[in-house]
């Protein structure tokens, strides 16, 4: 089922969680609303479930204006980042709670209940566990419950609230590449929370970063890690090495290094800031036209790459560089030394508050 | 030049074993000692003394005082005022407990205090409110009596008087724990397609039952030893608006020590059976589970939030 976010904005009390966001979602998509913490991602999901109501905007599933629809009515799947399952409950009432509350006419058999909830428990793998009770269940074991208990509904949607936030980090591995593989199995729409940008760009078939109420870029794990459209997602997407500077017409000069900005080409003088990565950064063997003159403060070797963090020489600025190991061994240099850095890709943006782009 | 110093001893062994005796410590024998003497002097001297006194005279005449005429009735209203308060204040309880933790509305702060009001009250005054409403000269005492319909001086007056005093109890018991609690679950549950009624029987209630079944003895101890408020609305007709607490204090003005003492004594073992499901109730199990009841057997639940069933 597709989903259709318009205009939807929601405040509480001064606080703009929400702030006139659209979004188109494809049925069968799976979707990862990507942001830090109050940028308003979960209260998006809530409102698309139907537990909270946009001050205005509208949401629409498969067309069909549901923005006044009761919670009860909506269909959707909902998981809970602290899993709330029913405390009270084993883990078989606790899958069968969707079925049990039905209206009678639409309530299924016991015997269909019964069958339905092992099906569905066998899929999470854990129906050697159905007479147990949440609190004496697992992290990951809980969260998989409160998957199952929200697909017994056989829910139009599925939308998950950083569903992996509380596991560590092992389990949330696993959790994840289950959730994709489950996704593909059942291809339903879906929408899930995360904070964690490597989690967004492994799992999501889309990826929709969300900043301060409003929707930075929607595009592939690629697109927004590879192209990002604004300096914000550039700073949370991965590591970033900011290079202040000036742009005349379509080259960037941060301080002795030059940065080819095309898109920039009508712009005469103005402030603006490189974004590199750090993996898009090279150590040169010696001064050239565009390098910038450091000295190496330490390097680490992590698993396959070494993080070498340098400062300039002109302004102390610390510049993070990632090389391979094979690379940093044949360039033989050591803490103290002086070396030179070019950039290989960067991305020029206009400082803010400069209507510049003439274009 | 230097100094000559007394060599210091080497311990060669150590001079006492550490673990074969250890040292009294004497702070926890003392204030357990102190606690102890404290609960004697105050509670288990006077309690010992209403048996002692109630049975000084023999077990037949506590017999009769109890079953004579006036405590019989004095028995009976304050049976009935408790069954007519408690059931009304656990409903009130829980809907004004639900709507505190659950939601979101204005005036939230002062219906929380509107609810401790009770407690901050004197049980004196509480009961001169309802005289100064539905007495002869009170706001609706004219039209009261012009319909002859009684309130002050007889049985609803004491009813009303005692769903005052002891509303705050189930209410107070249940709003802190189902704050702490949180919505998540009642939000999964509406998730989920469950109603309201639904959401607050099967979700709801079973997560709180046992703070509700304290809060529903509590109520009750009070509803049935409640004195000031009673006091001013009964009248203290005899045999007619006399409800046990107030029987005792006639019979004792009365000089009837040994009846006072046989009516009061069955208060105290009232309070005794009370403190005793409390501390069954507080030894029970942390998340009892309950199995949600299949098709048709809708009031199962509540009936166990009652009974002390320990079913797994």
């Amino acid at each position: 089922m597709s989903i259709q976010v318009i205009g939807v904005s929601k405040r509480f009390g001064t606080f703009e969680a929400l702030n006139g966001v659209n979004l188109d979602i494809q049925p069968g998509e799976l979707i990862a609303l990507l942001g830090p913490s109050g940028s308003g991602k979960t209260t998006l999901l809530r409102v698309i479930a139907g537990l909270e109501q946009p001050d205005s905007g509208r949401i629409l599933f498969n067309g069909e204006d549901t923005t006044n629809t009761r919670v009860q009515e909506r269909e959707v799947g909902f998981v809970f980042q602290h899993y709330a399952l029913f405390r009270h409950m084993s883990i078989f009432e606790n899958v069968a709670f969707g079925l049990r509350v039905r209206p009678r006419a639409l309530r299924p058999s016991e015997a269909e209940i019964k069958r339905r909830v092992m099906v569905l428990l066998k899929l999470i793998q854990l129906d050697w566990l159905s007479d147990r009770y949440p609190h004496q269940l697992s992290g990951g074991q809980r969260q998989r419950v409160a998957l199952a208990r929200a697909l017994a509904i056989e829910p139009k949607v599925l939308l998950l609230d950083e569903p992996f936030g509380a596991l560590d980090a092992k389990v949330r591995k696993e959790l994840r590449r289950w959730l994709r593989r489950l996704h593909d199995e059942i291809n339903l729409t879906s929408v899930f929370v995360t904070h964690d940008q490597e989690e967004a760009l492994e799992v999501a078939d889309r990826v929709v970063v969300v900043n301060q109420g409003r929707i930075e870029q929607v595009g592939s794990p690629d697109e927004v890690y590879d192209h990002p459209a604004t300096p914000f997602v550039y700073e949370f997407l991965g590591n970033v090495n900011l290079f202040e500077g000036r742009v005349h017409n379509g080259v960037a000069d941060v301080g002795g290094g030059r940065i080819h900005a095309p898109e920039h080409r009508n712009v005469a003088d103005a402030a603006a800031t490189a974004y590199v990565r750090p993996h898009d950064i090279d150590i040169a063997s010696a001064a050239g036209a565009s390098t910038v003159e450091a000295t190496l403060n330490h390097a680490t070797r992590i698993g396959s790459v070494v993080r070498l963090e340098l400062s300039r020489n002109d302004n102390g600025a610390y510049v993070e560089v990632e090389l391979s190991r094979e690379r940093f061994e044949h360039l033989n240099v050591a803490t103290g030394n002086v070396v030179h850095f070019n950039t290989r890709r960067a991305r020029v943006f206009l400082a803010e508050n400069h209507d510049s782009d003439a274009a | 030049m230097a100094a000559v110093f007394p060599p210091t001893p080497m311990p060669t062994a150590p001079l006492q074993r550490p673990a074969a005796r250890r040292p009294i410590r004497w702070a926890p024998i003392v204030l357990t000692g102190i606690a102890l003497a404290y609960l004697a002097l105050f509670l288990f001297v006077p309690l010992a003394a209403v048996f002692f006194e109630a049975f000084k005279k023999g077990a037949g005449f506590y017999w009769d005082a109890i079953r004579e005429p006036d405590a019989w009735s004095a028995i009976q209203l304050t049976l009935i005022t408790s069954a007519i308060a408690v059931p009304l204040n656990l409903v009130f309880g829980v809907a004004a407990a639900w709507a505190i933790a659950k939601f979101d509305f204005r005036g939230k702060s002062f219906l929380i205090t509107l609810i401790d009001l009770p407690f901050s009250v004197s049980p004196v005054i509480s009961g001169l409110i309802y005289v100064l409403i539905f007495g002869l000269q009170g706001w609706v005492g004219p039209w009261l009596s012009e319909h002859d319909i009684k309130i002050i001086f007889a049985v609803p007056g004491i009813v009303l008087a005692t769903i005052f005093i002891t509303f705050p109890f189930v209410a107070r018991e249940l709003i802190p724990l189902m704050q702490a609690q949180g919505r998540e679950e009642e939000e999964a549950a509406a998730i989920l397609g469950a109603s309201g009624w639904q959401t607050l029987w099967y979700v709801t209630l079973p997560n709180v039952k046992w703070g509700l079944l304290y809060g529903v003895i509590l109520c009750n101890a009070r509803a049935m030893g409640e004195f000031g408020a009673v006091s001013v609305v009964s009248g203290h007709i005899r045999g007619e608006t006399n409800t046990l607490p107030l029987h005792v204090e006639i019979l004792y003005n009365e000089y009837a020590f040994a009846a006072a003492f046989a009516c009061a004594s069955l208060l105290a073992f009232l309070a005794l059976i009370t403190l005793a499901i409390k501390s069954i109730v507080e030894a029970g199990p942390p998340s009892p589970p309950t199995p949600l009841p299949k098709s048709g057997e809708g009031g199962v639940l509540l009936h166990k939030a009652f009974g002390l069933a320990r079913n797994n």
